[in-house]
């Protein structure tokens, strides 16, 4: 049997490709914009958030922190140096809590020393000194910087002595920020940074003495110049936890959870937003495709009346496909990269990420994959209503109706069409594919996978008995509907005109890209929360019972505040059992035991503010019961979890508390430094020491100083403006992403719906002219076209918009945001859907009203 | 080489069911020319499409050169069309998006084996040239008058040598000298490369040149005659293949 060689089989494709430059055009531009969506958004997003993460890295200094209280061994030590050897970066950084005083007054001050190497750190982030200088000039062996709280403290000023240990030393700049300081200890005491030999010059460094030691790492950057991944800093921490058993080690994302919080999530809605533009580019070459092979209709049973098989004919379509798939992947993934690159630059007003942007060839190739996949995928059922072309069609245009029970006439056109319904599980099996390859999120990849079956299946029944419906309204008002509304009706359901299809693109359309939107609104009013200006950025530390009420008037009288202070109570105690087994015999995971015999306890009758709980539940505000919530990261390391029991050490008191719940929180309250909850009854009678939190005017934090230190002396102040401005520009600007990153796939969402809309304007062609031939005129032709794509786009709408709430609401669950339905928006969207279907219906149709009708049918 | 059994075809539409074609049989020996004949409605063309095995019948059989086509699989169809029938249609139905060159190649693209791609370019030139359309290879159908277009159709169905030709009102949408003309080749065609050829017409002049005629009426067989003294060609018709 002589078969069709591939070679004439393109040669036969491109000669008819050749003479539809204008039709291909749409089916180019829907891949094209679907993959350059895919590309631009992945591409972009990756960079934005190397960048963001690089941000997020200066809040702890580094990659990676190992806090412990004890010197390393020798084989540990031989560990880190392979570590080093490796190309990642260590430093150590010392705090401890000594006396200074001015050699002129000998008043001693307590302070809270942190003694570094000024070349190396900080790895992220800078140091910012006043007036302004790089730490490595300021801070030598005989010199140290420090917080102007101390300068305060003990009428001091730059360049003016201070003794530290045995060691006298030149006051050199003024510390106005590090960047690390919401990951480093809240210790009382101003803020003292002395170099490495400054402190062994200083004879504090005896052994025994109380210091805590933090490691600090970088990995290196991979040479192509791409970011930091996530695995890399992920395996470091692996091998660093079995490297220090006794240490506590902690990423760079564990130091802001608001932040980091705010990156998964925008990860997640990106995810989405690639999905749902590779889905809505197929879905515009699958209309586009199947309105060509409609056309195509006649020289398909031309062929086969030549004597082509099936076979050859679905073969040379298939490269058609596969040509116009490639050269649309291709066009897409210049588009994307360009979109990528000019993001930066569009964006540069509101988020100030680096321009330099990696373009990953994994991405690239990715999308073009991915763009020439889908589409093949998604022309498969058009392709395959090939093997059903007769080409008796040359003699007879018959559609040849039957009056089966409805039952069997769903059977037979089941049993008809095996092929089509395979080809239809097949393009669900491979999107859930793509989907979960692509998503960065398996929650996005499964829930929108999940989504399309069910909404696809829906629409289709949807569309089925909405004709059906139609069809018996009008066969029983026929005669007393205007003659337009009729037409415009009843065009709907005639034999050949794609309104299934269309309802079922248009409905998938509406549904992915109100998705996007209602998703990303959740998302960003979240992160607008978390980014809320007047969170607490000054926090005050050791404020006693009886001053607490003194020092809360003051805040509140305060210039520069505008927002009550947050106050925590804190209970100094130990932790002395676990589940029964005494402090000593417990197994902790990256728990340094040392931690145990310091541990803070506060109180709270409700969860705290930025709190959440991640398992178990709150006590009610009347408990009295000995309970306690511990925070999740603790709990992991402790080895507790709901249920188990700590016994707490506290004065001369043992308190038994039942873990209730564990907790997680955001990083942006006085509170999130609490790690272990309890209800007051319970500590009731106990020493208490309190934090403070407020919200303080960046400028006036100096005045706050004085004021406190005037009235309350004993009270330390720990300003965290600059870093906390950090966490929250960060997140302001993943808000300006994500908002712009949904429009332009909202847009692209709906330039390939225009198209595919406009892609039915063939089949009107000869409709208008027949109709103009027998003397309609052209507002009659207009209005009947209105009703019938008016009446499309608001089923089309309807079941979109519906299912579009119902796959946020679930997807904003998993994601563990609220939802709240956007009526607004949703009849917005049902309007603009309606709108959409009849302004482009009639944008791509209007040329045909005009023309005389011989000319149109030359043309054809 | 033809042979119809009791051939029935109905379509249904709605509630009506509409017998097209009531039970017919005949055979065609190899080389004849038969015209069938009928007025219009009388089923002439859907019996074409069932000889040329383009649709399948209601009841009955048709047998091409001793296979039983009616009830093959599609794809087995389409062979027995590529290797054995040449069709000319009525409304040429040449692919608007080829040149003419291009749709004469196309069953010899669909049908044989890329070695001979060449022999089958060679061939499609020739016949182009031996319809007299020899500088007009490049030409799309919108280019062509409904003569010429109808001269490509031709030099279509005869580029893979079909043992038999089925035409479809062959001159039905021509003028009368561009259907003399087109006639007068097919006869030609017919005389010289030995096919058996099966022409659909109303028109009783056409039907002079056949070796016999069929006459149907509301779906049957009303005459099967011979025609003992068909009608020539005309000299300057004679063109070398």
């Amino acid at each position: 049997m002589a078969s069709l060689s591939y070679a004439s089989a393109i040669k036969i494709a491109a000669r008819e490709m050749r003479s539809s430059r204008g039709k291909f055009f749409f089916v180019i531009m829907s891949v094209a914009i679907g993959v350059a969506a895919l590309t631009g958004v992945r591409g972009f997003s990756s960079s934005f958030r190397g960048a963001l993460l690089t941000r997020a890295r200066s809040i702890m200094a580094g990659d990676l922190a190992a806090r412990m209280f004890q010197q390393v061994t020798p084989e540990q030590q031989k560990g880190l140096d392979q570590i080093a050897a490796e190309g990642v970066e260590i430093t150590p950084v010392t705090e401890l809590l000594s006396m200074a005083s001015s050699p002129k007054t000998l008043d001693p001050l307590l302070v809270s020393l942190k003694a570094v190497d000024p070349n190396k750190y900080p790895f992220y982030g800078k140091v910012d000194l006043e007036p302004a200088d790089r730490l490595q000039s300021q801070l030598g062996d005989d010199s140290v910087v420090v917080a102007d709280d101390l300068l305060i403290r003990l009428h001091l000023k730059v360049g003016d002595q201070l003794t530290v240990g045995s060691k006298i030393f030149r006051i050199a700049s003024v510390v106005t920020n590090e960047p690390d300081r919401l990951s480093g200890n809240f210790a009382a005491g101003p803020r003292v940074l002395i170099s490495r030999k400054g402190l062994a010059d200083s004879g504090l460094l005896a052994p025994g003495s109380h210091s805590g030691q933090r490691y600090l790492f970088k990995v290196p950057a991979p040479r192509n110049g791409a970011p930091i991944s996530e695995k890399a800093v992920a395996d470091l921490k692996l091998r660093l936890e079995k490297l220090l058993p006794e240490a506590q080690v902690t990423d760079y994302r564990e130091t802001n959870p608001a932040l980091t919080q705010g990156l998964d999530r925008a990860t997640s809605l990106l995810s989405l937003m690639s999905l749902v533009a590779l889905v809505l580019g197929a879905i515009g070459v699958a209309m586009a495709m199947r309105a060509h092979l409609q056309q195509r209709l006649d020289t398909i049973a031309i062929m086969k009346s030549l004597g082509a098989r099936s076979g050859q004919i679905i073969k040379i379509y298939v490269l058609q496909t596969l040509l116009l798939g490639v050269a649309g992947g291709l066009l897409g993934v210049a588009l994307g990269t360009g979109v990528q690159l000019a993001f930066p630059y569009l964006l540069a007003k509101f988020i100030n990420v680096p321009t330099e942007v990696h373009l990953q060839l994994r991405t690239i190739l990715t999308g073009l994959g991915a763009g020439v996949l889908t589409t093949l995928l998604f022309t498969l059922p058009p392709l395959l209503d090939i093997r059903g072309v007769r080409p008796i069609l040359i003699f007879r245009r018959a559609v040849e109706d039957n009056d089966d029970p409805f039952v069997t006439a769903i059977v037979r056109k089941i049993t008809k069409n095996y092929a089509q319904i395979g080809a239809g599980f097949l393009i669900l099996i491979g999107l859930a594919a793509i989907a979960t390859t692509l998503s960065d999120s398996a929650t996005v990849g499964k829930v929108f996978s999940l989504g399309l079956v069910v909404v696809l299946a829906v629409l289709l029944a949807a569309s089925a008995a909405v004709l059906a419906s139609l069809r018996f309204f009008l066969s029983r008002t026929r005669l007393h509907l205007p003659s337009s509304l009729r037409h415009g009706l009843a065009n709907l359901y005639r034999p050949g005109n794609p309104s299934s299809a269309l309802l079922a693109a248009v409905g998938m359309g509406v549904m992915q890209i109100m998705t996007v939107y209602l998703v990303q609104q959740a998302v960003v009013s979240e992160l607008h929360l978390a980014s809320a200006p007047d969170l607490p950025n000054v926090f005050l530390i050791d404020i006693t019972t009886a001053e607490i009420d003194g020092v809360s008037t003051l805040l509140t009288a305060q210039p520069g505040v505008t927002v009550a202070p947050e106050l925590l109570p804190v209970v100094t105690s130990r932790i002395i059992a676990i589940n029964g087994l005494p402090a000593s015999e417990v197994k902790l995971t990256n728990f340094p035991r040392r931690m145990l015999q310091s541990i803070n306890l506060t109180w709270s009758a409700t969860p705290p503010p930025g709190t959440k709980l991640a398992a178990g539940k709150w006590w009610s505000s009347e408990s009295i019961a000995p309970q306690v919530a511990v925070a999740k990261r603790q709990a992991d390391r402790l080895g507790v979890k709901v249920g188990s029991t700590i016994t707490f050490a506290a004065q001369d008191q043992q308190i038994v508390a039942t873990v209730a719940a564990l907790t997680e929180a955001d990083g942006q309250h006085a509170f999130s430094r609490a790690e272990f909850v309890l209800p007051q009854p319970v500590l009731a009678g106990l020493p208490v020491v309190w934090y403070g939190g407020v919200h303080v005017d960046p400028a006036k934090v100096e005045l706050l100083q004085r004021a406190l230190y005037k009235a309350y002396p004993t009270v330390t102040v720990i300003n965290v403006a600059a870093a906390l401005e950090t966490v929250r520009n960060v997140v302001i600007q993943i808000t300006y992403v994500i908002q712009f990153l949904s429009a332009f796939s909202i847009f692209a969402g709906i330039v390939i719906l225009a198209s595919s809309i406009a892609g039915t304007r063939y089949r009107r062609i000869r409709e208008v002219v027949v109709m103009k031939t027998l003397g309609a005129t052209r507002s009659r032709i207009a209005t009947v076209f209105s009703i019938e794509f008016a009446v499309l786009g608001l089923v089309a709408g309807l079941v979109g918009v519906f299912f579009a709430n119902l796959i946020a609401r679930i997807l904003l669950h998993r994601l563990d945001i609220v939802y709240h339905v956007q009526w607004l928006w949703t009849f917005a969207a049902l309007a603009g859907t309606a709108g959409l279907t009849v302004i482009t219906g009639w944008a791509a149709s209007h040329r045909i009203l005009g023309q005389k009708p011989l000319e149109v049918l030359r043309e054809e | 080489m033809i042979v119809v059994e009791g051939l029935r075809k109905s379509i249904r539409n709605g509630p009506r069911t509409v017998d097209i074609l009531k039970g017919i049989d005949f055979s065609v020996p190899k080389g004849e020319f038969v015209a069938i004949m009928g007025a219009s409605g009388s089923g002439k063309s859907t019996l074409l499409g069932l000889l040329a095995g383009l649709d399948t019948p209601s009841a009955g059989n048709v047998h091409l050169n001793g296979v039983a086509i009616s009830y093959l699989a599609e794809d087995k169809l389409a062979q027995v069309r590529g290797k054995t029938i040449g069709f000319v249609f009525q409304s040429y139905q040449l692919i608007p998006t080829l040149t003419a060159l291009e749709n004469v190649l196309l069953p010899h693209e669909l049908n044989s084996d890329s070695k001979e791609a060449s022999a089958g370019l060679a061939r499609s030139r020739d016949l182009l040239t031996s319809v007299g359309l020899g500088d007009r290879l490049d030409h799309y159908p919108v280019q062509l008058s409904g003569g010429e277009q109808q001269r490509v159709a031709l030099a279509r169905a005869f580029v893979l040598r079909p043992p038999i030709v089925l035409a479809d009102e062959p001159t039905g949408n021509l003028d009368s000298t561009n259907g003399a003309h087109v006639l007068e080749l097919l006869l030609h065609l017919n005389r010289t490369e030995g096919t058996t050829l099966v022409l659909v017409t109303h028109d009783p002049v056409l039907a002079t040149y056949a070796n016999r005629r069929i006459v149907l009426r509301d779906g049957l067989v009303v005459a099967d005659e011979v025609n003992p003294n068909p009608a020539g060609l005309a000299e300057s018709a004679a063109v070398a293949i």
